[in-house]
């Protein structure tokens, strides 16, 4: 974003370069006959002037790190108070299931005037949660009669005023943060030395060494660059001329401010700085080390000398304000753009990061926020204790550089050095310095670009250690906390939760494997289910019955339901139109149309009616738009290409036809097999073929078809022994992989075979049900696979290691078949099924 | 029958094997509950008589058959809205079939189809009473259709039979003449 007045800068300053280095040619051509585009004060104006500048990003730089330190600092005491928060609950509710327990034990025994098998109570697992926090060994405590428990239970309610507490630990965690972080700090430092330093430890020497390390590939280059254009002057200048700088002004007064540095022996390290070009930074290479000393050592003189030349600005005339205002100020501007600059990551690194930090952001988003005036009165026992704390991270603009501590001394040093001279220099120092007040409006942004770039810097600082636990806290801490907390013998309450899982939060940890629970059941039909297809993005869905009608049904709209966990929904729509079972019906990508196939032999295209639509509303005869006719006996399945509106229809007369139907000739194309391959049962797209299609017949035989020609292009290597009876070899359903040449079919042996589609090899085959399997779907993403067999049961594939996740018992059998179909929602988390009693189950 | 559906899979399979059998459809087998048998042929009656609708959606519309009626004698209301209102015969037509397959399937009053409540039964009546008037208006305002599906399903000939010998309505409401003469009588009627 800052981009703009980055090129517009340089080029200002190219031009004034390009006439300053004329005029000192000209005024200097004899004296320096050699060197004709050469002068030891345009060197040193530049040299001065470039180290004002460095000092100038120092303090940025600085003044960022203060920020994100304070963010960072922030951030964790957030996550602290959520910690507490959700200890504090956690607690609340193990208390109460061990008061259940003990109330169900007194139950037991008053009801059978036995114990309550014990072992009940000593099956207390300690949740992920609390491991860390709650002391182990508690075992004593799982004994305790119910009377106990009662006590507990009350002493718990006594606590019902718990918020006032809970804030007040809250901040006094986030004051036990600050005392904590500089140890931390340093020994992040220890673990990568481009880390940004402790507060309380900035001193020079490591602030140089992080520059140095950041910016080691400029400067090598630059240093390669230095021994190349030691002969030729003009590359030199050149290479000059492409940084921003300016040796037009004041050189008189650069000089000898130039001088005055050399005299004291204090010139700047230039070590890191890249634009050092002449025989002059050689010398200053040459002091290099001692520098490093002095600097060290030294600090009080670096500072007079910064001081000096800080006075110094304001003398330098207009000329110099010019300067300062493109340089300084344009440097505040562009600071982003320089801090990836400056770091020397590579954009990858720097992306790859900031995807880390987003997500753990994300992560820490799933926490439930506290309430934004916790997050304020957070904020100001931060900023408190921070001022408090030896302000570590010297968050607060300091006026007066010169008398303060030695800890703080270089930063303020060089935060006066060249921002309080110039007053909007100054105003957005305090302006960066004043973060705590925007912390709020950071938060709201999210991540707004600027902190963006932080965020890079922060998912390097906080999570560049690799561990997920709490930078800033230790055990000891929550102990501390659990102390505060007036746990007391609670702590050690761990009362086994059998469902515990159901809120474990660091589970997510692990990859997030689903299970799916039965949620809504859509009664209406009155014979069996044979089809369904969901909306490509509402919680929709379509379901076709034997009963002749479809439904359309919206999850949204659902009838309360006593006491059941599963919702029912009704239907809103009744599509009537068939004559006779309807066996298939799929939806086009965009959602606006469905395609119905029946035991009528036709096909019918249906425009989707509202998702609100009053289900007693008056009959349109418009939801019907047209009937394929073509087929001689029962469609049986159908698939709709996923960008165009292309159909394909399978039928007992033992034809495959493509058509569109919203053209007047609608059908494009009859696919004929040859005789004894039977009739196609299921037919799909090749999803990543666009120009083929694949048709199961009921003989087993699978067969890819280019749609252009009307060809077979292959026959899959499907199973096909006649010695047992060739029915229950047929195949139910063939279904493609959305991305992979692949295709997986259903057979009526009760296995699952996939295919490879370019060599028609089979890849894998596995017995997959109890009963003849009946219908497969692919989630969006071809990771899992759903099946539906006769024996009642769906079942969840892992398509990678074609394990199953997951089986759902969901229908009841009628005329011995069971699920007729199986469907995941193309962009919600949903799966469905349909069976031969009527119903229509949505899983979540 | 041991399976929760077997009662509709026998109803079906009854069907199947002669439609025009309509005693032999409609005779319980030993030991079957008498209102689960009820509330699956209604069931039946229900998703056949959406063939019927079917085939009405195509001719009769909201211009011609402005209101549900059957002979000049009654208009009837539709119930599925909240307050009755007099719809057109093809949205009336389908809001019965709607809301009898609601019903029917309503967790609520038929959550078992192996055992019915007493207080549910109750309710096949009524079900029974607005579903005959598709048959009474198909006969009266739509001849041809009728006797069509009639001819295909006999359906109207099972639906009276069933709900004479369940005494589900009253004699004077069943308006359509098709067992005046036993069998014969259709085919005069034509």
């Amino acid at each position: 974003m800052d981009d703009g007045p980055v090129t517009q800068n340089t080029s200002g300053q190219i031009g004034s370069l390009g006439t300053g280095v004329g005029i000192v040619a000209k005024t200097n051509q004899d004296e320096y006959n050699q060197r004709p585009h050469y002068s030891i004060p345009g060197i040193l104006h530049f040299i001065q002037h470039e180290w004002g500048r460095f000092e100038t990003e120092r303090t940025q730089w600085e003044v960022e790190r203060a920020e994100l330190q304070a963010r960072i600092a922030f951030l964790q005491g957030e996550r602290k108070g959520q910690e507490n928060l959700k200890n504090d609950l956690i607690r609340r509710i193990k208390m109460l299931e061990y008061a259940l327990k003990q109330e169900r034990a007194k139950f037991h025994k008053l009801k059978y005037g036995t114990e309550l098998n014990v072992a009940d109570f000593k099956g207390t697992v300690y949740d992920d949660l609390t491991k860390d926090e709650f002391v182990d060994g508690d075992l004593s405590n799982s004994n305790v009669s119910w009377k106990q428990g009662r006590q507990l239970l009350r002493q718990y309610l006594q606590e019902i005023g718990y918020t006032d507490t809970v804030i007040d630990v809250r901040s006094s965690r986030v004051r036990n943060l600050l005392g904590l972080a500089p140890h931390l700090t340093e020994s992040d430092e220890k673990k990568n030395t481009s880390l940004v330093n402790g507060e309380q430890s900035l001193n020079r020497v490591t602030d140089t060494q992080r520059r140095g390390a950041g910016k080691k590939p400029t400067n090598s280059a630059a240093e390669n660059a230095l021994r190349e254009t030691e002969a030729s002057v003009l590359a030199t200048f050149d290479f000059l001329a492409s940084e921003n700088i300016d040796i037009e002004d004041d050189e008189e007064e650069n000089l000898r401010f130039a001088f005055d540095s050399d005299e004291n022996g204090e010139e700047r390290n230039m070590e890191d700085n890249k634009r050092i070009i002449s025989q002059q930074k050689i010398i200053a290479k040459n002091n290099k080390t001692e520098r490093m000393d002095d600097l060290m050592m030294e600090d009080a003189e670096t500072e007079e000398v910064l001081s000096e030349f800080s006075f110094l600005g304001p003398e330098s005339a207009n000329g110099s304000r010019e300067a300062r205002s493109l340089g300084d100020i344009g440097e505040w501007e562009k600071s982003e753009s320089d801090c990836e600059e400056e770091w020397g990551t590579s954009p990858q690194a720097i992306s790859k990061m900031m995807e880390e930090f987003r997500r753990e952001r994300n992560r820490k988003d799933t926490f439930q926020r506290p309430k934004r005036s916790a997050l304020q009165a957070m904020l100001a026992t931060l900023s408190n204790s921070s001022n408090e704390e030896n302000r570590p991270s010297s968050v607060v603009p300091d006026n007066s550089p010169f008398t303060s501590s030695p800890s703080s001394m270089s930063q303020s040093q060089s935060g006066t050095g060249f921002s309080c001279d110039t007053p909007s220099g100054d105003s957005r120092f305090g302006e960066g310095l004043g973060l705590l007040a925007n912390f709020d409006s950071l938060l709201g942004f999210g991540i707004p670009p600027e902190v963006n770039t932080n965020g890079v810097h922060g998912g390097n600082l906080t999570f560049g250690s690799g561990s997920r636990c709490p930078l800033l806290g230790s055990k000891c801490d929550d102990e501390n906390m659990d102390t505060s907390l007036g746990l007391g013998e609670l702590a050690g309450i761990t009362v086994s939760n059998e469902a515990e899982s159901c809120y474990d939060i660091s589970a997510s940890k692990e990859a997030f494997r689903k299970t799916w629970n039965a949620k809504y059941t859509l009664r209406s039909h009155f014979d069996g289910v044979r089809a369904l297809a969901f909306h490509p993005e509402e919680p929709v869905l379509i379901t076709a019955s034997e009963d002749h009608t479809l439904k359309l049904w919206n999850l949204q709209k659902t009838v309360p339901a006593k006491k059941t966990a599963s919702l029912d929904v009704e239907p809103i729509y009744t599509f009537r139109g068939h004559c006779g079972a309807v066996l298939c019906v799929t939806m086009s990508a965009t959602g606006e149309q469905c395609f119905s196939g029946g035991l009528d032999s036709t096909i019918k295209c249906w425009n989707l009616p509202n998702s609100n639509i009053d289900p007693y509303d008056s009959y349109d005869p418009g939801v019907i738009t047209s009937t394929l006719k073509g087929h001689s006996d029962a469609v049986w399945g159908l698939s709709v290409h996923s960008s165009k509106l292309h159909l394909l229809s399978c039928s007992a007369d033992g034809t495959v036809r493509l058509w569109s139907p919203q053209v007047k000739a609608s059908l494009l194309h009859t696919y004929y097999a040859e005789k004894d391959d039977g009739q196609p049962a299921s037919v799909d797209f090749v999803r990543c073929d666009p120009a083929q299609m694949v048709a199961a017949y009921d003989s087993s035989n699978a067969l890819i078809f280019d749609l252009e020609t009307g060809k077979n292009v292959l026959r899959l290597d499907t199973i096909n022994s006649s010695s047992v009876n060739p029915l229950s070899k047929q195949i139910n359903r063939i279904v493609c992989h959305p991305t992979l040449p692949l295709v997986i079919a259903a057979y009526e042996d009760k296995n699952i075979r996939f295919f490879d589609i370019t060599t028609g090899k089979m890849v894998h085959s596995m017995v997959a049900h109890l009963d003849a399997v009946t219908c497969l779907a692919i989630d969006p993403n071809g990771l899992y696979l759903l099946s539906g067999s006769h024996d009642c049961s769906i079942r969840l594939w892992n398509m990678d290691n074609k394990t199953c996740v997951q089986e759902i018992t969901s229908h009841r059998k009628k005329f011995d078949e069971s699920i007729y179909d199986v469907a995941f929602h193309p962009s919600k988390p949903y799966i469905a099924s349909a069976g031969a009693d009527a119903l229509a189950k949505v899983f979540v | 029958m041991d399976s929760t559906l077997a009662v509709q899979q026998f109803i079906q399979q009854t069907i199947r094997k002669d439609p025009s059998n309509v005693d032999e459809i409609l005779t319980p087998p030993e030991g079957q509950d008498e209102g689960v048998w009820k509330y699956e042929h209604l069931r039946q009656f229900c998703l056949e008589l959406n063939g019927l609708a079917v085939k009405l959606q195509n001719e009769c519309n909201p211009e011609t058959c402005t209101q549900m009626t059957a002979t000049e004698q009654w208009i009837f209301l539709c119930a599925a809205h909240k307050t009755p209102k007099e719809c057109p015969a093809i949205d009336y037509t389908r809001h019965t079939l709607d809301g009898a397959a609601c019903l029917l399937n309503s967790n609520k009053y038929f959550p078992s189809r192996v055992s019915i409540k007493e207080s549910s039964v109750a309710k096949l009546g009524s079900v029974c009473r607005r579903v005959y008037r598709i048959f009474s208006h198909a006969y009266f305002h739509h001849r041809a259709i009728f006797d069509e599906f009639e001819n295909d399903t006999f359906l109207c000939r099972r639906f009276t039979v069933f709900v004479t010998k369940y005494n589900l309505m009253p004699k004077d409401n069943l308006i359509v003449p098709i067992l005046g003469d036993e069998t014969s009588m259709n085919e005069s009627e034509a």
